[in-house]
């Protein structure tokens, strides 16, 4: 089995748009005039590095048993409409017990002045 | 203490899946989800977690006091089950968050968050 623990992918920058975040709000029943919704750093953070580990052939993840587990996020603060940020994604651990894979996979994004705005944290679970 | 409830549909279901970009088709092809074992489609757990934030960040008096947020996907939702999401204080700058569908159960389990008081 392929671990990949400690693996860092490149940089992926996003820009926070104004129609996607309205469209993310509505969709959680959320008012688009309250600003960006806190997490739409699923979009920002995890969603934009996550297809790098889902596509990586080295970590060799099984999308169709793979189950969501766990998810956190810290943020130092919202991001506004229209900036642009960057996000790194990285493999904090890989482990497998019991036929169970348990992948954790870490993204960090920054603002354009380089200033931590938001950390995401998912555990994946991967049933063999 | 902050509630909503909401009743999930296959609409709102497919809106945070176009809104997000997670496409999986475990969201979005009830052929496809019970080919996987499933009941059918199911909501995404991030789309639950986003509805609990809104609700936490209420209870901060606003999303920019969040600081932190965590919650494990405990249970399965599915197109017509009704989910309470509540945010109770715990001490200061914490709460306790919790989501429970109609039948009692937890969807949501080890959810809490840290603000900014």
């Amino acid at each position: 089995m392929a671990a990949v623990a400690g693996k860092t992918y490149p940089a992926v920058q996003i820009e926070i748009d104004t129609e996607r975040v309205a469209d993310f709000a509505r969709a959680i029943g959320s008012n688009p005039s309250d600003g960006v919704p806190p997490t739409f750093a699923a979009v920002y953070s995890l969603g934009a590095t996550v297809p790098q580990l889902f596509g990586d052939q080295d970590a060799a993840v099984d999308f169709a048993r793979l189950l969501h587990a766990e998810q956190e996020f810290e943020w130092q603060r919202q991001p506004r409409v229209g900036e642009t940020l960057t996000s790194v994604g990285r493999v904090a651990s890989d482990t497998s017990r019991r036929g169970m894979r348990f992948v954790t996979f870490e993204s960090e994004t920054t603002d354009a002045d380089g200033a931590a705005l938001c950390k995401s944290r998912a555990l994946f679970v991967i049933r063999s | 203490m902050t509630e909503r409830r909401v009743t999930f549909s296959p609409e709102q279901i497919a809106a945070y899946a176009e809104a997000s970009g997670d496409h999986n088709p475990i969201h979005l092809d009830d052929g496809f989800a019970r080919s996987v074992g499933l009941p059918g489609v199911i909501a995404h757990g991030m789309l639950q977690m986003g509805i609990l934030a809104t609700v936490a960040a209420e209870a901060a008096g606003g999303p920019d006091n969040l600081r932190r947020m965590s919650v494990r996907f405990a249970g399965m939702v599915v197109p017509g089950d009704t989910v309470t999401f509540r945010a109770t204080p715990d001490g200061e700058g914490k709460l306790e968050l919790s989501a429970v569908n109609q039948r009692g159960e937890a969807v949501l389990t080890k959810a809490a968050a840290d603000y900014t008081p």
